[in-house]
This record gives C-alpha cells, structure tokens and sequence, in this order.
C-alpha cells in the first residue's frame, strides 16, 4: 500500500510549497483540465441528471458488490479467461509474478493503472527478474525519474519539458531535443519495440461490465490497446469495486470520465476485452487473466458512511478545482492517491486514522470537490468526519485538545463568555499590530504563521450594546 | 515453482468478505432489483433528425483534426482511398478482409501494395506487415455522430493491429451505419451477447491518438496513427 514518508504532512506541505517549478506545471495543468470540464458539462444536456444517474449505478454496484463480482468472474471465466483474488498486496504480488514466471516472461510492458502502484507490482517484477516498462508516457516519464504519479490522470504534470528531455537523452545515450514533438516520437519509437516483443502485457481496469465479463480500457495514447493486443499473455488488475452492471451503465459511465477528466467527449480510445482473443482470431491475447484486488478496500465498504467513496471513477476532477492541490501538488500528500479523494480514501484503505487521517486537514472544507464530483459523493462531509473521528480517537495535539476544552469552559455560560471577551481585548495588546495578531507565541505560531488573525475589537460587542441603547 | 491456480477458497473467502461488509451471511446469488439503468431517461428518447448523425460524426470527428469525405458509390470511394493515398505517398496498405470493405472498395485498383488480414500469413507476419505498413484500412461496424466515435468490431479477419499500428486509418462506412449516440451500439452489443456472438475485443476510436502528458501541450500520434479519416458511403 502506500509507503509511510518519514515527514508529516506540515512538512511535506512546507516542502512543497517551496518548488514553483512544480506549483506553477499544476496551476496551468489544473486550470485547463477544469476549465475543459466546465466547457463540456455544459455541452452535455441535464448535467445534473448524469451525475445523479452515475450515483445511482455507482450505488446499486457498490451496494450489492458481492453479486456482481461474482457475476463478473463466472462471465469471465464464460469468455475463457482466468479470475483470481488477491485480500492484500502480497497475495496480488505474488499471483501476478507467479503467472508471469509460469509463461516464462523475460519482458512485460504495463499500460497505466493506479492498483499495481498501490502494490508496488514494478519493484516485485524487478526482483524477479523480468524487464518491465510503463507504457502511458507519463508513466514512462515517471519511471525514468524513479518518480511516483502527482495526478491520476496526468501523473508527470510536475515535470517540464527540459526535465523531460533530459531524462530522455539519458536513457537514449544521445541528446532528445526539449520540445514536445521530439518527446513524443523518441516514446514513440522506443515504446513500439517494447509492445512489438513484449511476452505478458499488464492492464489495469477502468470498468468491468459484469454482465459480459468485459474489462474496459480508457487512454488517449492506444497504449492499453497495444497492450492488450500484441503480447500473448494479458493480466489486468482491478480494485474490487471498479465493476458495473451492463453495457448500458457503460455508455452512462463513460459519458461522464472523459468529460469530467479531461473535458473530452469521449477519449481517443476506449477499447472492451472480453476475455482472450477466439480460436480463429488472429491478434489479442491467447491467454487472459484477471486479478481482482481488496486491499482495505472491503474495511471501507463495511463502514456505512465512507462506502460511497468506492462510487468514485477516478476522473480526477476534485484535483482539479481543490484549492490546496492547486498549491501543493500531489506528492504533498505522500499517498497513492492524492488530492480530496485520495484524502478520504488513504486513511480508510489503510486503516490507519492516526497518520494517514493527517490528510484531512489538507483541505479547506470549501466542498468545491463535492460539487465537482460526477459521482456525487459528498467529499468534504467525509473529510470532516474523517477529522471528527480523529478526535474521538484522541489522535490531536495537547494543546489543541487543551484550547478547545478551554474554549468550552468559557463559552458555556454567559458569565465566562463575558470575562474572556473582555480579557482577549485587553490580553492580546502587546501581540497586536495595524488589527492583526503578528506576535509570534510558541503555540499560537501555528496559527498566525499561515494565517491572518484579525485581533479582537477593543470594545466587546456587548459593551458596545449598551453604550449606544443609552 | 508453485504454479498460479485459480483458487476456489480464496474466490469464497473474498466474496463472503464482501458479503459481510454489506450486511449479508451469504454472497448474494440472485439479481438485485433496479430502477436506473444506463444513461439518463431523456438521453434514450431523445430524437434525431435523419441527417443529423452525419453532420454530427463529420463535425465531430473534424474537430479533431480527422477527415470525412462523403460519397455516392464503391467508386468513388475507391477513387478518394486512392488520392488519399497519394497525399500520403504510401507505398503499402494493410485492410481487413471484410466481405463489405471488398464489395464497395477495389483493392487492387489503389496502386500499393496491399495486404489483407486474414489466415493466409502467420500472426507474427501479419503484424509486423501492419507495422510496417503506411495505411491501415477498416470497415466501420458503427459511427457514433454525437462523439464523432468508430465502433470497430474485431475479429479473425478483422484484426486490432489494422487500425492501429500503421500512422493512418482511413476507416470505411456506410452511412445507414453511422448512429447518433452509443446508445444504439450499445443495445446491439447486448443482442449479441445474448446470441454469444460477442467480440473478443471492440474498439471506439474517437480521432487520432494523442497526449498531453508533456507540459498539457497536445501531442498528436504517440502510441497509435497521427491520422484517422473517414470514407461515408451515402447508400
């Protein structure tokens, strides 16, 4: 799962605000992706009746996820394909290099998929032995850079073009020119002879069509689709709820990812495999595998109030109009999935409140996600809960256990109330300068160092009652 | 070496976890009752004038940097294969070997040297000719105007390398097939389904292939052609 990073998130965050390079790529890269979105959902007829019916479908899937997998897997298996199950990352680690090594896999090629980095599937691979290339170009970007995903749709949006060009000069032993065509024909060519002798192509599942046993594949590149239709072997890997009823609720679904991704009417690809290639086909896969992986995804379907977060498509637009995304980026969040939801989910994927739950507080709670999201799911009344929960669980500092129980004492009667207004006004003196507090006290720092903190006003409203009813 | 199975307890174990997230002793084992299925109710009655299909797939697929020629007969389509041919000074061409496509479309008559995908040659030599090839040439199943969207059936002599390893696809269609939205493909894919004629794969192709993973700068042909133009035949 995701590694812990050794610094916090304060620190992580400090970090990050530092690199403009890296705050100026997602600024531009965020305000185009959205801006793109809100020229489509304005496009499309009833926005709001797709996003509720993607709700729905989402819903009824998630809520009776144990039938369609099921469903799933038997039609799966109809179609002549393998389903295996994987509780944890190492199971699913070691049934994917286990086939791998069972076909004798020297060389495998990876379209994107969010799940195998959740498992660090490339490390196992490599430990074993095998030769593996991501093949999305960003992915590739990334594994030149030895660099983790920033966004879930485009993963190398901290990179520019000089980075890249060096990364790429670098690995072809010549110089490759920094400007965006050169790139893209230096991936292109090197990326070919990667597809053309590739033993096992490793998928991961934008949507699988129970009723079918179909595994959907969505990219702008065609990458997933060399690789699902040039090496003999295919494993694709899922998250367990990444399923769907029918071909119907695909049409629904797949009106509403592009769109909300990358504002996109329908990506340049979107390519269904249904199982391995028939007897008199000629290309696709003789053999085909799924890996259907939980991975705490289950602990979250138990928990009545975080379940609707397995409704997500992963389209990625709450990245792209989250306020604190847009200032630190994604490796802030130190997680596999970042930005709101990657807040809501790490913790609950990882059961792990006490760290991981430190991801909550990345968020203004200003529901900008919420309303973005074509799912519907209500992400900052998540986030907040997930902050609730914390404090139940005794997980917050002393001291802002001790202001806010400070905060009680003396707001529960009108008597208190009245004695620290009156000594705020007079107690914050020294600490004030042109009506803001700019002293810089050891605890209160946290506060005022980020922040502006207006002073309180002289004269406490109630005073300032009284004086004018005279 | 321990072989990889599937493995029945596992399989049990895992959905009986799923069950009991949900609440249930059991794995649920008959279909769940349900009111909304597929996209919006107004999206599948909505109704489309006869012409607007085409003028949706031409300025759809335009707009994305595609070409659409309609025309009358098999001639002139064959006639607009081959000047695109010559704009694009291909030398070879790889076609599906598709009753339709060689009903409308005279191969021998477009002046390179062409292949068809079918059993005649060895998987490895049928897709390195379509690497090596300068057009790739299909027959389209479906169009979809309202995305601009190719709906490629693929299968034993309709192979998935034809439109997509050569940098140009120049895809053959009827215009009775070209359909407003998914909807229609839809539906026909489930029919299949039910006569288990379903394909091993099916391909939408919406333009060419592109990124923008550099910079948010569109780059046009990464993994797939540069080129994707269309041939209407107005039967």
């Amino acid at each position: 799962m995701s590694e812990r990073p050794t610094l916090h998130l304060r620190d992580r965050t400090v970090k990050a605000l530092k690199d403009d390079q890296m705050r100026q790529a997602v600024r531009k890269a965020v305000d185009r992706l959205s801006g793109n979105k809100d020229k489509a959902a304005r496009e499309l007829p009833n926005w709001e009746d797709w996003r509720e019916q993607t709700k729905l479908i989402r819903q009824h899937t998630v809520n009776h996820l144990d039938y369609y997998l099921k469903l799933l897997t038997d039609n799966v298996r109809k179609a002549g394909g393998k389903v295996y199950f994987a509780p944890g990352p190492e199971d699913a680690r070691q049934i994917i290099t286990g086939l791998c090594k069972q076909y004798g896999a020297k060389k495998i090629v990876k379209s994107k998929s969010m799940v195998t980095e959740e498992i660090h599937l490339n490390k196992a691979l490599e430990a074993a032995g095998m030769d593996v290339i991501e093949s999305d170009l960003a992915e590739y970007i990334l594994q030149l850079a030895g660099e983790t995903p920033s966004h879930i749709i485009v993963p190398a949006i901290h990179k520019n073009r000089q980075q890249i060009a060096e990364l790429f000069s670098k690995a072809a032993g010549e110089k490759v020119e920094p400007d965006t065509p050169a790139l893209t024909a230096f991936a292109r060519k090197v990326l070919r002879n990667k597809f053309m002798t590739a033993d096992v192509g490793i998928t991961g599942c934008n949507f699988a069509v129970a009723e079918t046993g179909s595994i959907t594949l969505v990219t702008n590149e065609g990458n997933a689709r060399l690789t699902t239709a040039l090496p003999r072997v295919v494993i694709s890997v899922m998250g367990m709820e990444r399923v769907i009823p029918t071909f119907e609720d695909l049409e629904a679904v797949l009106s509403m990812l592009p769109r909300n991704a990358t504002g996109q009417k329908l990506t340049s690809y979107v390519s269904v495999i249904n199982g391995p290639r028939k007897p008199d086909d000629i290309d696709g896969c003789e053999k085909f595998h799924l890996v259907i992986v939980d991975n705490g995804r289950s602990r979250m379907l138990a928990d009545e109030e975080f379940r609707q977060a397995l409704h997500c498509i992963r389209c990625g637009a709450c990245f792209n109009v989250c306020p604190v995304y847009r200032q630190i980026g994604g490796h802030a969040y130190g997680s596999v999935y970042g930005g709101p939801i990657g807040s809501v989910i790490t913790p609950m994927l990882e059961g792990d409140l006490e760290f991981w739950g430190e991801l909550s507080y990345a968020s203004t709670l200003c529901a900008a996600c919420t309303t973005a999201c074509p799912a519907k799911i209500p992400l900052q009344d998540l986030l907040f809960k997930l902050r609730q929960r914390r404090v139940s669980a005794g997980h917050t500092q002393a001291f802002e256990k001790f202001a806010f129980g400070m905060w009680k004492r003396f707001f529960k009667l009108p008597s208190t109330y009245k004695f620290a207004m009156k000594a705020a006004s007079l107690g914050q003196k020294p600490l004030v300068n042109n009506g803001y507090i700019t002293a810089k006290l050891p605890l209160l720092a946290n506060w005022t160092n980020s922040r502006y903190m207006r002073a309180a006003a002289d004269t406490t409203f109630r005073d300032e009652w009284k004086k004018r009813k005279k | 070496m321990t072989s990889i199975q599937e493995d029945a307890a596992q399989e049990t174990m895992f959905l009986k976890n799923v069950a009991k997230a949900l609440g249930r002793d059991k794995i649920l084992s008959s279909r769940p009752g349900r009111k909304e299925v597929g996209p919006p109710a107004f999206w599948q009655e909505q109704e489309f004038k006869k012409e607007q299909p085409l003028e949706l797939f031409k300025a759809n697929l335009e707009a994305l940097t595609g070409k659409v020629a309609v025309v009358c007969d098999g001639l002139e389509a064959t006639n607009q294969i081959k000047l695109w041919l010559k704009v694009l000074n291909a030398k070879t061409a790889i076609l599906w070997d598709h009753s339709e496509l060689r009903k409308y479309i005279d191969v021998a008559s477009l002046e390179v040297k062409s292949e068809f995908w079918n059993s005649d040659k060895s998987r490895q030599e049928l897709i390195e000719t379509a690497e090596q090839a300068d057009v790739g040439i299909t027959w389209v199943n479906y169009a979809i105007g309202y995305t601009g969207t190719l709906a490629l059936f693929n299968g034993s002599t309709t192979g998935r390398s034809v439109s997509l390893l050569p940098p140009t696809h120049i895809a053959v269609m009827l215009k009775s097939d070209i359909v407003p939205t998914m909807s229609t493909v839809m539906r026909h894919l489930i029919e299949r389904r039910g006569q288990g004629q379903l394909p091993s794969a099916i391909d939408f192709v919406t333009g060419p292939s592109r990124t923008s993973d550099i910079e948010m700068d569109l780059s046009i042909g990464v993994h797939g052609p540069y080129r994707v133009w269309a041939i209407v035949i107005d039967n």
